[in-house]
């Protein structure tokens, strides 16, 4: 087997891609750069589901759910980047530690 | 292609550990912005055309457009940050762990003798794109729908005055 093939080579980058935006939400605590570390892995699994109707012969099936997951991507986005610009306006940080002292 | 198709996965790699790393929360969002257009020239190429032209248009650029408002607006200082983390070498491990992870993963991937079937492009699907989405995943539109919805009522009320709540 060649491990070089282009199919395993973005079988591992999808895998080096997941690395990198779990890392980013274990060593941060600033709440754009976790959307951002989500958004990396987000990245590596629509890498994924293209690969797998690529080597299945089914891109028309993947297409599909490539743009679900792209739907999912943009609402947590949004909504994320919502929850920030009020943290700072509540705390003049980005710093997500200071969700804890929410209450309700 | 396979060229190109190379250069691209190396390419969405950098830009993806750059968007990670970077310091500034801007130069983090191009960065995740050019990791995307990566992405949507991969797919273009694998013959995923109209999943390409969506990662293009929304994640490379709405979602850029959102992070760089959503910086703007909350006017996020680099300083604020660098303050607020005065490790500034926290991401410093990251290079070193992605090159052990990828070297532990190719010599897994020998080893073990794991690997992917070569695409085989005589089996491509019969159906067409519009006709897989519209009838047989239609559960994914009511889905993808309920979730656009959901997304809007929850920036609503996140961006409700004070004194309304």
């Amino acid at each position: 087997m060649n491990p070089f093939a282009l199919e395993n080579m973005m079988l591992i980058t999808g895998f080096l891609l997941i690395i990198a935006g779990c890392y980013c939400l274990i060593r941060t605590y600033h709440m754009i750069k976790i959307t951002i570390g989500i958004e990396v892995a987000m990245k590596a699994v629509t890498l994924f589901i293209t690969l797998a109707g690529y080597v299945n012969g089914k891109i028309d099936l993947a297409q599909t759910f490539v743009i679900t997951s792209i739907v999912m991507e943009v609402v947590v986005t949004v909504v994320a980047a919502g929850i920030t610009i009020n943290l700072y306006k509540k705390y003049g940080s980005m710093d997500i530690r200071n969700l804890r002292k929410l209450k309700g | 292609m396979e060229a190109i198709l190379y250069i691209c996965l190396g390419l969405m790699l950098i830009f993806g550990v750059m968007a990670v790393m970077f310091h500034s929360m801007t130069k983090s969002a191009i960065a995740l912005a050019a990791a995307s257009a990566t992405l949507g020239i991969i797919m273009y190429e694998l013959g995923s055309i109209w999943s390409a032209l969506f990662e293009v248009s929304v994640c490379s650029g709405l979602v850029t457009v959102i992070f760089i408002s959503a910086i703007s607006l909350s006017n996020a200082e680099k300083k604020e940050v660098e303050k607020v983390y005065a490790d500034k070498k926290r991401m410093a491990l990251l290079p070193a762990i992605l090159i052990i992870s990828g070297v532990v993963l190719v010599i897994a991937a020998m080893s073990a003798g794991v690997s992917l079937p070569p695409a085989n492009p005589a089996v491509k699907a019969a159906n067409d794109l519009r006709e897989i989405l519209w009838n047989n995943r239609q559960a994914d539109i009511w889905g993808q729908i309920i979730v656009m919805i959901t997304g809007s009522v929850a920036v609503v009320v996140l961006f409700k005055e004070r004194d309304q709540i």
